[in-house]
């Protein structure tokens, strides 16, 4: 209970630093939401109108002020309207949240679904042709840009196979493009991970005395070097996972999929701060909880991590 | 082994049972029943409130009281007439009678006010353009009083954000209600808005049942949709297949010029770029035809001046003569000389920044195509790339000349363009041009009413600012459409503001 109090205040304070800084980062990068919401391109506007734009949003005072108004409406729960939509920041993050979420779900199923039988089988036979041809793949995963990936998948599954839609969301269908292609792309990195570290866990000294005590060797695998090997790859998968609920810009677009990597994309664009700010201080509240989550998962992979006393190994 | 093949083969078929899973069948089911139609764009809506997005307007959902035509005319819409007897601040409307909004709702002039007040107060850029002080409404007849004489004010009212909506209807973000010819089915924000019929239309029951509206910004990805058959109708699908698109006879390519232009802006704080001469060294220093051939693959057309050709403001331009040695004519009239191959003045080589942006790739390819040009005359041309051009041109004055893109007159006038780019303040006057005479030409055509003395004014400020050479329009591109053979009635609008309309149809 204690650690639970503890942690919540950490982040608290977290999100409060993060939010300043990424606040003032904002505010001295250049960009003027004003423009974009005069519409400056097909709107006869004046300097002068633009100004008054200005003050009456704000955007005169100094920047602390700003910060101040902007970090009591936080803790009232209250993070803003969209410049553009007009609609509350809080609404268009969770308006988007649910289809990125599904499709990092769908793209971590991909990457666990290769990587994880290629890259144990790898580690099983090294320099055999499963080896060879697991490799192969990890090489070509990590060296095709995934936008180009997207697009030759496209080509084949629907151009020419017409077997699947292209673009947009509605039905798992829409889904299988866009997670293939993520999933490809990140099994790459996986599959090496998982070689790497089975390897290692196979030539510890604990696999060297169970083997010595007549344990079977599927049980050495699974129990012994395969638990090993699932610390650093839990501490990847923490970053894939936040990276993925960041969203996946070039994904999304490509597949026109509506997430919020987009949603933050088009915020940038248009110097829309409320949703930029809010984009931010939602993915640190994620990071930092899978991240906990990560850490507390050590304890039970691999306890020898969390030994009493803080004599991490 | 057993082992080994039965977690490849676990692994191929779940992605080969992912794959099955395919939803093609059923659209292709509901195609045959009904008469729809999918059509996959690059506009994003996030939104279909008619006075944040175009989308509505776009989808055929909501109309404007003045729409403008192919040639650039503004005409009736769901305004039948519209008059002005004071010059320009009090204006009044008739509404057309007959009409409903799509939820049965009649369309009078208290209708269209309670519309246009929820535009002033959600749309900052349509209040700063339709100036409204008060509006009154008494039957079919909308009396518009502006806080100044606002001679453009039917043209402004042809922007999509003027769409005319039932304001008491709910949920306008997702399901608005105009008088369009088809209504709001179902809208996914950033994604697809499925439009159905709306039988009881006023100009006539619509040809299709339902049209699907996708959003991509994937050029590449519409090409697809078009060629795997997901989309009927793609907007600007990638320039580099436009030929294999027009080899397959199934699908049909439509080019037309756009209200866009390719330009060079000038900046006047430079002391170079205060010489007229040294303008337009550079207006001709580059041939227009060479930069549609290299930049725009072709999909373009040599700007004579900042509007069409074929529009009543556009002022005679002469044809120019391009070249290196044209372009040195005119530097060495502003005192420069070309010695050891640099172009020198006050002992000091003419060099400057140039700015330009990738958004529009054929912006930076015109750039080195200008620095190559001008190296062979001894003008050292420095590029810089940036993200946001608009912030740079205005908050920056260390260059020289910038690449950059605009519509000129987006809706069949030349007010916007004179008025964002040459009147004091204007929030496109990034060159910093004060013309005593070209200002007080503008100041005349904001009073102007009459659409001919408007065109006579426009062509004149067009003179003066093609003789001072305060700016230089080098191409206008093509927008592009492509569509299967069985669509009918597809027209590809220089505005872009009218897509799916009563008469789309297939075979």
């Amino acid at each position: 209970m204690e650690l639970i109090g503890k942690r919540i205040i950490e982040l608290l304070i977290f999100l409060v630093i993060l939010s300043f800084l990424s606040f003032v980062l904002m505010k001295l990068a250049p960009g003027d939401p004003v423009k974009q919401m005069l519409r400056v391109d097909d709107v006869a506007v004046s300097e002068e109108q633009m100004n008054n734009l200005r003050t009456e949003l704000g955007f005169n005072e100094p920047v602390y002020i700003q910060y101040v108004k902007w970090l009591k409406r936080f803790f009232q729960f209250d993070l803003g309207s969209s410049y553009m939509t007009k609609e509350p920041v809080i609404d268009e993050l969770v308006e988007k949240f649910p289809s990125t979420l599904r499709l990092t779900v769908a793209s971590l199923v991909v990457m666990l679904l290769i990587a994880v039988p290629l890259g144990t089988l790898s580690a099983l036979y090294p320099n055999k042709w499963i080896d060879y041809l697991s490799r192969s793949i990890s090489l070509i995963g990590a060296s095709i840009p995934s936008f180009w990936l997207g697009l030759l998948f496209i080509q084949l599954f629907s151009v020419r196979l017409q077997w699947l839609p292209s673009m947009g969301t509605g039905t798992a269908a829409h889904l299988v493009l866009p997670s293939l292609t993520l999933g490809f792309a990140m099994s790459a990195v996986y599959m090496r991970m998982i070689r790497a570290s089975l390897l290692e866990g196979l030539k510890q000294d604990f696999v060297r005395s169970a083997r010595a005590r007549g344990i079977s060797e599927s049980r050495i695998f699974i129990f012994h070097a395969f638990r090993y090997s699932l610390t650093p790859i839990l501490t990847i998968l923490g970053t894939s996972l936040g990276s993925l609920l960041g969203g996946t810009v070039i994904i999304e677009v490509l597949f026109a999929y509506p997430g919020i990597g987009k949603l933050v994309i088009d915020a940038i664009m248009n110097r829309d701060y409320p949703v930029i700010q809010g984009y931010i201080l939602w993915m640190g509240l994620f990071v930092v909880l899978i991240n906990s989550l990560v850490d507390l998962s050590y304890k039970y992979v691999n306890p020898q991590l969390y030994v009493k006393g803080g004599d991490k190994t | 082994m057993r082992k080994k093949i039965s977690l490849l083969s676990l692994t191929l078929v779940t992605i080969g049972m992912l794959a099955a899973c395919s939803g093609n069948s059923a659209s292709t089911e509901e195609k045959s029943e009904k008469k729809s139609l999918a059509f996959v764009s690059n506009f994003p809506s996030d939104t279909l409130d008619p006075q944040l997005n175009y989308t509505t307007v776009r989808a055929g959902i909501a109309e404007t009281l003045v729409k403008v035509n192919e040639q650039l005319q503004i005409e009736p819409w769901l305004s039948k007439k519209w008059k002005t007897e004071d010059g320009g601040t009090t204006w009044v409307f008739e509404i057309r009678e007959g009409i409903g909004f799509q939820n049965g709702k009649a369309l009078n002039a208290e209708a269209v006010k309670h519309s246009l007040e929820r535009t002033i107060k959600e749309s900052e850029a349509m209040k700063s353009a339709l100036k409204i002080k008060e509006m009154k409404a008494n039957g079919q007849i909308l009396t518009i009083t502006t806080k100044e004489p606002l001679a453009t004010l039917p043209s402004e009212l042809v922007h999509p954000n003027t769409a005319i909506i039932d304001v008491d209807a709910p949920d306008i973000k997702n399901k608005p209600v105009g008088t369009g010819p088809f209504k709001v089915a179902s809208f996914k924000p950033d994604t697809a808005i499925k439009v159905k019929k709306y039988k009881e239309y006023w100009g006539g029951e619509p040809k299709l049942d339902e049209v699907m509206l996708t959003f991509n910004d994937d050029e590449n990805a519409r090409t697809s949709a078009l060629q795997s058959g997901e989309a009927d109708i793609v907007y600007r699908p990638a320039i580099e297949s436009l030929n294999t698109l027009k080899q397959d006879s199934s699908i049909v390519v439509d080019i037309q010029p756009s209200l866009r232009n390719q330009m060079l802006f000038y900046n006047s704080r430079k002391e170079a770029f205060k010489d007229k001469n040294v303008r337009k060294a550079f207006d001709v220093l580059l041939n227009p035809k060479d930069v549609v051939d290299t930049a725009l693959a072709g999909q373009g057309s040599a700007a004579k001046g900042p509007f069409l050709e074929s529009l009543d403001f556009s002022n005679d331009q002469k044809t120019k003569t391009y070249g290196t040695s044209e372009a040195q004519k005119y530097l060495e009239k502003a005192g420069y000389t070309l010695k050891d191959g640099k172009t020198i003045k006050n002992g000091k080589q003419l060099s400057f920044k140039l700015v330009t942006y990738p958004y529009r790739p054929e912006l930076p390819l015109m750039s080195q195509m200008l620095q190559s040009e001008a190296k062979k005359i001894g003008v050292k041309i420095d590029i810089q790339q940036v993200e946001n051009m608009d912030e740079y041109m205005t908050t920056k004055d260390d260059w020289g000349m910038v690449t950059y893109s605009l519509v000129t007159a987006p809706r069949g006038d030349a007010g916007y363009f004179f008025n964002a780019l040459y009147m004091e303040g204007g929030a496109f006057n990034v060159g910093h041009f004060h013309e005593p005479a070209l200002t007080s030409i503008i100041a005349e055509l904001n009073k102007t009413v009459d659409q001919k003395q408007r065109n006579k004014l426009a062509r004149q400020a067009g003179e003066i600012v093609e003789k001072e050479t305060l700016h230089s329009s080098i191409v206008h591109p093509n927008n592009f459409v492509a569509y299967r053979d069985n669509v009918k009635n597809w027209v590809t609008t220089k505005s872009e503001y009218y897509v799916i309309t009563k008469d789309l149809d297939v075979k």
